[in-house]
């Protein structure tokens, strides 16, 4: 525990502070690189990354031991004394773990990149981005304060804009979406500049509202840091007095949703694949989506605890259970029916991150805080693996066939063996098959969690939930069944008359999804007791740090479940239904294909109209451009018109510029360079002075 | 003390070796060997605390305190910028020794007003200061605006030097004594009868040394001076003398109005103001870019004053004023050496000129826009730093002047204005122009361009080091007169 003034300081603290500096140092250092690799053999700028990854990832390995133990290292340094700002880094287990997932995956990411990105001739570029992208995600991981929280958020910002629009030349391949579509009149095409720039201003709008959450508890409190305001509560009790403290939670909560693509924020995250795939696989696994989810399992543990002081926060959970309801679904459906393979797993990722926003948020509103919180960075977890694995192998897709459009895949199973396999292995996990994916148990989790929460609001969101659970089911299925099933396409059909052979892809690149895609499986196996240990972990890290108790619940519901014991059949049951449903329903449309798609839509119109709508991204995306673009656009031209040009121009404009200048002639009419007259004024002066001080 | 002899040892280095006929660069690498080992020794000596607190009240005639050493980093630094900018600029002129020799000479008198407790001391070192410095500005003997900026500058150096002599008199007559802790103490107990003249010493202070800190309306030689003298002098002038003006009325006026009680700090708040708004008015239409830095200098000189008027009240406006002072260093000296690199490459500053300047010397451009940028108070960068302690202070302050934040409301206006002529020339050099071929940069610069980068940006991102620094050279924090 940690009070205002006190700078707390640790032996091990440098480890963690290395954790987040590596990467910068990295992308410092590699464009130096560039000059001198012509005079060292072997260095290039892919190998630097590599290392400084490993480096990073490596460090943040030797506390995972020590995160097990439950250590708590927590190191400043005075920022700027005058104004009473620390720096400092905070590794507690939640924090270590999360650093873990980060460094490794974002390592293995690095390893496929140079695979992916050869001889692209903007590598460099490329390189210090995505080093920048992993140390200002560390950053947000491993800091203390809000403020420094703030600092790498901007900065995992700023990398998504610059890698999203990385080929900024806008070639027609570089592009998302279909030329020529339209959406109530909006286009449904987006070059990568455009993409970066909505993705930035999209998420902007998030992280305006955090800061100025932020600030909100900061002028109460007076400090940023986390340990800090947990350490003297008085600040709570004062902002929940005049009723300001659930703003507060909920401005810093909408940071999160723009940053992790949440509802109604969450359109950015399409046009986002415009972006190299290993930049996708880094913001949708291990960066930036992630940073939202991280922000509010780092900040709600505190608005719960504050619950024992008798200060309710319980709007704060239920909006942020129900955006992250709302947001699987939605994205879910969408996920259904779109033709590319990147943005279906775009829209997976953002219903995924649905899902444990949903864990997190009916966690406050569950006396067990701690089964939803640890169903929530449980899945975080399992998902960072799979949806890294899963976005690699659609990169190499990409890569081999050289278009976006599933439709100009197809029948690839036999040309792409290791692809294939791997593909499964992610895609099951994602699904949720049961008993042998991380994506199960973690999936499992969330709804015991949300079922046994007793809260008013579990029953919706639970059926929310399951129903997700089936789409999700059904569209993972559909994507594998359209690449890898059925007969080649025309499209390769002509790139293999043209004599491109198609192949499998190289093994800098199959060797990283390979190791995640056999790693979801592998804890898949041993799923229940990680689980188990983590749920574990987790309530003493709240007991010991924030001092939510966790009462203990005897489990009896279970004798008829043999090694299962401890589940909830109905949470159970439902995720093992869903799974089938869905499943079932993507065999016999896209891998036995008994029945054409295209055929069911039209034939009725509730079908066609249905998906339509959904194809159309629920006309979310067309209103937000007609009603945040096109007519403050179509304003701003009015007010330049009729406005600006005519009262400002004339009036203000001119009339203060002539005022500046006049001031700007007088001052320089004084300066005549006579010298006499600047003696003068002189003299002038220090009478002046002397006049002043006598009155 | 005894940097001050490594200092002073330099002289007789100097005359041997003015006897010989060497060139330029052995001269220069005398000057910046002494004033490198000497800014060392001033490290050193505070990076192992072995210095005395900021004191005001001393029996010596200098005290080697920390108050005294900030002042000295932040000069030494700007005199081996002059130094080594120095190096390209000055090849065609004559007596390179002599040049040097008193760049030195004018080094000691500054370091010595820094260090001063005793009001002969001060005014003898503030001599040794400003002599060398009148004829640097003439240096350029065929240059008739040099030659002007000389004349000028020394009318207005000999005014008030008489001023500041009448000032000290006046002191010494009230007081009985010239050393500075007991003639503010003096003052204190003075009889209310010699209060006037009391007064009348404090306004002369302002006065004599409102001169060299730029104070309008103390200013008007200041534009012409500096864009007359050669560029390398005008850093000299700009960044380090005028830090000893500051030196000089942190130890006086600012202490005589802390133990005088007085609400006379009006008078510095109302000077305030008017440097500030003329300052960055005037540097809005300047065609130039070295009258334009001069114009913002005058206006940074308000900004340093905020902190002086607002002293009594708040312990953190005389640590903003500090803070700023060594940023001020380093940013106003980049902007100047930055400016004699233009000159030397393109023999003008004139804004039309610089056009793509971005592409033809990319690293003095990126130092320029830099220190533009940390003048103008962008974080992260130094200048930022320093700006908020000041306003906060100003703000602060409120609660027992009414007109305390009004001083951070014009500071934050003029720092938007200033905005704009810094904001013009960044879109000069990088937004207008065609197809520019890089040149040569001169190596010299290259290296003053590359420390100050490091300096503003580093200690932008970090600036707990400095502002620590400051907090501890606040000089009678200990005594208990500043809040």
């Amino acid at each position: 525990m940690v009070s205002i003034d006190t700078v707390a300081s640790d032996p091990n603290g440098i480890y963690v502070w290395l954790i987040w500096l590596l990467p910068f140092i990295g992308a410092l250092i590699i464009p130096g690189v560039v000059r001198i690799s012509k005079y060292v053999p072997g260095l290039t700028t892919g190998r630097v990354a590599i290392a400084f990854a490993a480096m990073s990832a490596v460090s943040a390995g030797s506390l995972f031991l020590g995160a097990l133990d439950g250590i708590e290292i927590h190191d400043q340094i005075t920022w700027i004394s005058a104004l009473g700002l620390k720096a400092g880094v905070l590794a507690d287990p939640l924090s270590i773990i999360m650093a873990n997932v980060v460094g490794w995956i974002s390592f293995l990411i690095i390893c496929y990149s140079t695979g992916y990105m050869k001889g692209d001739k903007d590598i460099t570029r490329f390189w210090f981005w995505m080093m920048f992208f992993i140390g200002s995600m560390q950053l947000i991981v491993l800091s203390d304060n809000l403020l420094q929280i703030f600092f790498g958020w901007e900065g995992v910002g700023l990398a998504s804009y610059a890698l999203i629009s990385f080929w900024y030349r806008d070639k027609a391949k570089d592009h998302v979406g279909k030329e020529g579509r339209t959406a109530l009149g909006i286009m449904e095409y987006y070059s990568p500049t455009h993409s970066g720039m909505k993705a930035f201003i999209m998420t902007k709008v998030g992280d305006i509202m955090m800061l100025a959450g932020m600030f909100m508890i900061f002028a109460f409190a007076g400090t940023f840091g986390l340990k800090e305001l947990l350490y003297e509560t008085s600040w709570a009790v004062e902002m929940s007095a005049q009723s300001l403290l659930v703003p507060a939670a909920v401005l810093l909560f909408g940071g999160a949703v723009g940053k992790s693509a949440q509802f109604p924020l969450n359109e950015w995250l399409l046009e986002a694949m415009t972006g190299p795939t290993a930049v996708s696989a880094l913001i949708h696994a291990a960066t930036m989506v992630k940073a939202g989810v991280f922000l509010v399992a780092r900040l709600g543990p505190l608005f719960f605890a504050l619950g024992a002081a008798g200060i309710m926060a319980d709007q704060f959970f239920e909006i942020i259970a129900w955006v992250g309801a709302i947001t699987a679904l939605l994205l879910a459906t969408q996920g259904m029916v779109n033709p590319e393979i990147k943005k279906v797993l775009a829209y997976s990722t953002g219903s995924q991150i649905g899902y444990m926003m949903m864990a997190l948020g009916v966690a406050g509103l569950s006396t067990q805080y701690v089964d939803g919180y640890t169903a929530g960075f449980f899945h975080l977890i399992s998902h960072a693996m799979f949806k890294a694995s899963l976005f690699m192998a659609a990169g190499s897709l990409l890569h081999v066939v050289g278009s976006r459009f599933m439709t100009d895949m197809g029948g690839l199973r036999k040309q792409m063996r290791k692809t294939y396999a791997f593909m499964w292995a992610a895609g099951l996990a994602l699904m949720g098959a049961p008993f042998i994916t991380t994506g199960f148990w973690s999936k499992d989790a969330i709804f015991a969690a949300v079922y046994e929460s007793g809260s008013g609001w579990a029953l919706p969101i639970f059926i929310i939930a399951v129903l997700t659970a089936v789409i999700t089911a059904f569209y993972t299925t559909r994507m594998i069944g359209m690449v890898f099933f059925g007969k080649n396409s025309k499209h390769i059909e002509k790139m293999e008359s043209e004599g491109h052979h198609i192949h499998e892809a190289p093994l800098s690149m199959w060797i990283p999804y390979g190791i995640l895609a056999v790693l979801t499986i592998g804890i898949g196996v041993i799923g229940l007791s990680a689980e188990e240990g983590i749920h574990h972990l987790f309530t003493d890290y709240l007991e010991e740090s924030f001092g939510i108790h966790t009462p203990h619940i005897d489990l009896e519901h279970s004798e008829t479940l043999g090694f299962l014991s401890g589940l909830n059949p109905v949470a159970l049951g439902s995720s093992l239904v869903a799974f089938s449903v869905g499943f079932g329903l993507g065999y016999i449309f896209y891998i036995g294909r008994w029945i054409d798609p295209a055929k069911f839509i039209n034939s009725n119109i509730f079908f066609y109209a249905l998906h339509k709508l959904i194809l159309n991204r629920y006309y979310l995306n067309s209103m937000i451009y007609w009603s945040f673009v096109i007519a403050p656009l179509w304003l701003a031209r009015g007010l330049y018109r009729y406005f600006e040009r005519t009262a400002i121009d004339t009036g203000m404009n001119i009339g203060f510029e002539r005022a500046i200048g006049w001031g700007a002639k007088v001052v320089q009419g004084t300066q005549t360079g006579v010298a006499q007259s600047y003696l003068y004024v002189f003299g002038a002066g220090v009478l002046f002075v002397v006049l002043i001080l006598f009155i | 003390m005894a940097i001050l002899g490594v200092v002073g040892m330099i002289i007789p280095i100097i005359s041997i070796a003015r006897k010989e006929r060497g060139s330029v660069t052995f001269y220069a690498a005398i000057a910046f060997a002494a004033l490198f080992i000497s800014l060392v020794f001033v490290l050193s000596q505070v990076w192992s605390e072995n210095i005395s607190p900021a004191a005001i009240f001393s029996d010596d005639v200098l005290v080697d305190d920390t108050f005294g050493s900030l002042f000295a980093i932040a000069m030494l630094i700007v005199s081996i910028f002059t130094v080594i900018g120095s190096l390209n600029y000055i090849r065609k002129q004559a007596n390179p020794a002599i040049y040097f020799s008193l760049i030195l000479l004018s080094s000691i008198g500054m370091v010595l007003v820094a260090y001063s407790t005793d009001l002969v001391m001060l005014f003898v070192a503030w001599e040794l200061m400003s002599l060398p410095t009148y004829i640097l500005a003439g240096f350029a003997k065929k240059n008739p605006a040099s030659n002007e900026a000389a004349l000028k500058y020394f009318l207005f150096g000999a005014l008030s030097s008489a001023i500041i002599i009448y000032g000290i008199s006046l002191a010494y007559g009230v007081t009985g004594s010239t050393n500075i802790g007991e003639v503010i103490q003096g003052f204190a107990t003075a009889d209310a009868s010699l209060m006037p003249l009391a007064l009348l010493s404090v306004g002369l202070f302002i006065a004599g040394f409102g001169f060299k800190m730029g104070l309008v309306p103390f200013h008007m030689w200041l534009p012409d001076t500096y864009e007359g003298a050669p560029t390398p002098i005008t850093t000299l002038l700009a960044a380090g003398t005028k830090k000893a003006g500051f030196a000089a009325a942190l130890r006086i006026i600012v202490m005589g109005a802390v133990a005088l009680n007085l609400d006379w700090t009006a008078a510095l708040g109302v000077i305030a103001v008017m440097t500030m708004i003329v300052g960055n008015i005037a540097a809005i239409m300047q065609k130039n870019l070295t009258r334009m830095l001069a114009y913002s200098s005058i206006g940074h000189a308000g900004y340093i004053l905020i902190g002086l008027a607002i002293a009594p009240y708040t312990s953190l406006g005389i640590q903003g004023s500090l803070l700023h002072i060594l940023n001020h260093a380093v940013m106003k000296g980049a902007a100047f050496i930055a400016a004699t690199g233009i000159i030397i490459v393109l023999a003008t500053t004139h804004l039309d000129k610089i056009k793509g300047l971005g592409r033809r010397m990319p690293i003095t451009s990126l130092g320029l826009v830099i220190s533009l940028f940390a003048l103008a108070g962008i974080p992260p960068l130094n200048g930022f730093w320093s700006k908020l302690i000041l306003f906060g202070a100003a703000i602060d302050s409120g609660s027992v002047i009414w007109w305390g934040p009004w001083l951070a409301i014009a500071g934050v206006l003029t720092s938007a204005l200033s905005l704009a002529y810094y904001g013009w020339i960044t879109r000069k050099m990088y937004f207008e122009g065609e197809k520019e071929k890089r040149v040569k940069e001169p190596k010299s610069i290259i290296a003053v361009m590359i420390f100050a980068i490091i300096f503003i940006v580093g200690f932008g991102v970090y600036p707990e080091p400095l502002i620590h620094f400051a907090e501890t050279a606040v000089p009678a924090l200990n005594s208990g007169l500043i809040p």
